[in-house]
């Protein structure tokens, strides 16, 4: 039974976005039936409004209000982004949540720190985070069926001499689980699961939340300011209707969680004579040290067909350049993981012009695709910042995303894509393309996790150094990248704050 | 404009952002500028340029013309609607055309590759390219010719249809 709360009453978490984070927190604290407010930007769809085109459902769930800046590929959508997402689920490793310690600062540009938790304290949240998502090869759960562009892979792995690779770890159901069917092999993971194999907030945790009569979502609602009190505490936030009304919810805590760029324009909006740079910015630090991994992308032309449009989008992962090696001259490692592509993207990804474009969407039956994500340094320059001048629709700034490689990145890129190459070409590519992605899917930084309050925005709980009663339960949160691909980090760390939040409501701390 | 229209020009929007084409001043502005470049394309003559310019951006052997002149239909019917600031096409005919005395259209390819290629890295090219790339991409005439058969939904995807059938790898166990 979905619960309707007064817009007076003070009693309620209200929780800013229903994707990864926002979803996952929400249903968590409804489940131990404290009161929760989702609000929601976008509408809410059901799997029958999923259908397999790309324009088709990026005009349904796909975020356009206005930026400037780098391209950040997300949605606006009751599920946020994993609604698009793919679903590889790797954990954070230990040495990672060690950046600083295990690297070294690379240089004075670079805003290494430690994460303020290790992997042994996160680990029974990512057991949870697992079973919730139904990640393959966890638990009881078998490992995801392994498509031709997965054999490719892992074929040409066995070939440069790669040992790790396994097609688990992945947010798809396998075979039938928890009310949601066994994957088809449909293809089109990135416009939404037409069966909800995938897994998506949008049919797990909403739902669940609204079973527990403690949740509310209230879709269409675009949140713009966080208010708070004389004493500095979180008290409402300011949310416009679809009709571009506003309102006041009141409550007694707040959680953020619009994947990166809209958690800093919230935070940032929020400014007031108390808080003039911001709210929970007393360090200067929301917005800084925005990341979204070392990407690269390769696509090869094989002697043979692959038909690599056939089955998930991603399937598999190849683990052997995860671990921090610097005689590759670079710092932190990276993941290779089998990907498809659409005619359009393969000719995108490749980009320029003329036949050494053509080839590949001509070869199409026959390309292979991989990519790889990997550790990204956090700089302070890299940040969203709200511009001066430019208003939106809802007569919001406009946020400026601004995002430069890292030299690391740099160089992790091109070993990765000459390792892709090898790959490829132990197998008898006879084309084959390799380099930058620019397509910002994982999103994190702005609202780091950090030990000392002058070197990041939240705590080791995501709550705000500023403000006792203001969290923080996305990617924002990541003290720094690793090289996993980021929800898997950003569920469990989600689950691990409702347990904290609810303990504090109960020691009446909150 | 219709809704499918309205649909996919908001994609290639996003493609164009995507496709890095966007982060300079292009992008948004370009599309807008795309009512100028459809009238100015309103006759035969124009459509042939930007066909040929189109066969030549992304060639596929034996894909029929009639394919790169829908696209390029597509191109205009889907910007058609908005509002002109200017013409592009008028812009990119103009620059193709002075690269040597003849018209660029009755060059012989070779000249008509080197005249795009002195300007590839002018703004309107990459908008054009790119828009012809989306629109290219996305047409099942297209995908016909490759062998893509897009949407699988209805065929209960590939579970039963092949999605691991391939038998050419060598052992990886
Ligand atoms: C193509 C693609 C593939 C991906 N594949 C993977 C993968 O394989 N593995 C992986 O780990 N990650 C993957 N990701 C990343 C993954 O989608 C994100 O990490 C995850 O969704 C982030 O969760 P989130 O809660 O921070 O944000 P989201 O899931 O984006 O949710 C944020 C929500 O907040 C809402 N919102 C924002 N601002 C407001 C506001 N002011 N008021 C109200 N609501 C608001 C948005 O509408 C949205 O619904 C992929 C992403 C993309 C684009
Ligand atoms: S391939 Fe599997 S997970 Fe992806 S959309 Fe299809 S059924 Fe869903």
């Amino acid at each position: 039974m979905s619960k309707q709360y007064e817009l007076d009453d003070s009693s309620v978490v209200v929780v800013i976005g229903s994707g990864a984070g926002g979803g996952t927190l929400a249903n968590e604290l409804a489940q131990k039936g404290i009161d929760v407010i989702c609000l929601e930007a976008g509408s809410r769809l059901t799997l029958a409004d999923v259908v397999n085109d790309p324009p088709t459902m990026d005009a349904k769930m796909g975020w356009h209000d206005k930026r400037i800046g780098n391209m950040v590929w997300v949605c606006k959508t009751v599920g946020g982004t994993t609604m698009r997402w793919s679903g590889v689920t790797p954990r954070i490793q230990e040495h990672e949540f060690r950046a600083l310690s295990t690297y070294g600062q690379l240089d004075d540009s670079t805003a290494l720190i430690d994460w303020p938790l290790t992997l042994d304290e996160l680990l029974p949240y990512y057991e949870k985070a697992e079973d919730k998502m139904g990640v393959s090869g966890t638990g009881n759960i078998p490992p995801s069926a392994e498509t031709n562009n997965y054999k490719v892979m892992a074929a040409g792995a066995k070939r440069v001499g790669y040992k790790k690779v396994s097609s688990a770890r992945m947010a798809i159901n396998p075979v039938a689980r928890a009310g949601r069917p066994g994957c088809q092999q449909i293809g089109f993971c990135h416009t939404g699961c037409a069966i909800g194999a995938k897994w998506s907030t949008l049919y797990t945790e909403i739902p669940a939340a609204e079973l527990t009569g403690h949740f509310e979502l209230r879709a269409n609602t675009m949140a713009v300011r966080i208010n708070h009190n004389k004493k500095g505490k979180a008290t409402g936030v300011v949310y416009a209707d679809a009709d571009g009304t506003l309102h006041e919810q009141k409550a007694r805590a707040v959680a953020v969680a619009g994947n990166v760029v809209e958690t800093s324009r919230i935070l940032l909006n929020s400014s007031s004579s108390r808080f003039p740079g911001g709210l929970a910015n007393s360090s200067d630090q929301v917005g800084r040290n925005y990341m979204r991994h070392m990407f690269s992308a390769a696509l090869a032309v094989m002697p043979k067909p692959v038909n690599f449009h056939r089955g998930a989008r991603q399937t598999g992962v190849i683990y052997d350049e995860q671990y921090h090696k610097p005689e590759r001259g670079f710092a932190g490692g990276y993941d290779i993981e089998a990907i498809s592509a659409d005619p359009w993207n393969t000719s995108a990804w490749v980009g320029g012009w003329g036949p050494d474009n053509s080839v590949f969407p001509q070869n199409y039956t026959h390309v292979a695709g991989v990519f790889s994500t990997g550790e990204d340094p956090p700089q302070a320059s890299n940040r969203i910042t709200l511009h001066p001048t430019e208003r939106d629709t809802h007569g919001l700034p406009v946020p400026v995303i601004e995002y430069r490689d890292h030299a690391n990145s740099i160089a992790m890129r091109n070993h990765s894509v000459e390792m892709s190459r090898r790959i490829f070409e132990s197998l008898g590519a006879t084309d084959f393309w390799g380099g930058d992605a620019p397509v910002g899917c994982h999103n994190m930084g702005v609202a780091r996790m950090s030990a000392n309050p002058d070197d990041g925005v939240t705590n080791r709980w995501g709550q705000t150094h500023d403000i006792d009663n203001l969290f923080i339960s996305d990617g924002s949160t990541f003290s720094t990248s690793g090289a996993a691909n980021p929800t898997l980090t950003i569920v469990a760390l989600a689950i691990r704050q409702a347990d904290h939040i609810a303990e504090r409501m109960t020691q009446k701390t909150l | 404009m219709n809704d499918k229209q309205t649909t996919r020009r908001r994609f290639l929007v996003a493609a164009l952002t995507f496709s890095g084409v966007a982060s300079g001043s292009l992008g948004i502005s370009f599309l807008r500028s795309s009512a100028a470049w459809a009238a100015a394309t309103d006759d035969a003559d124009n459509l042939a340029v930007m066909g040929r310019l189109a066969q030549l951006l992304f060639p596929h052997d034996g894909l029929a013309d009639s394919v790169y002149g829908e696209v390029i239909g597509e191109v205009l019917a889907t910007t058609a609607a908005d509002p002109a600031t200017d013409g592009l096409l008028a812009v990119a005919e103009e620059a193709l055309d002075a690269a040597q005395d003849q018209a660029w259209i009755d060059l012989p390819e070779s000249e008509q590759l080197e005249a795009m290629i002195a300007l590839q890295n002018e703004a309107f090219f990459a908008g054009i390219r790119e828009t012809v790339r989306f629109h290219l991409y996305y047409h099942p005439g297209l995908w016909q010719h490759i062998g893509y058969p897009g949407s699988s939904k209805e065929h209960g995807g590939y579970k039963f249809r092949g999605f691991d059938d391939i038998d050419w790898l060598p052992e990886t166990e």
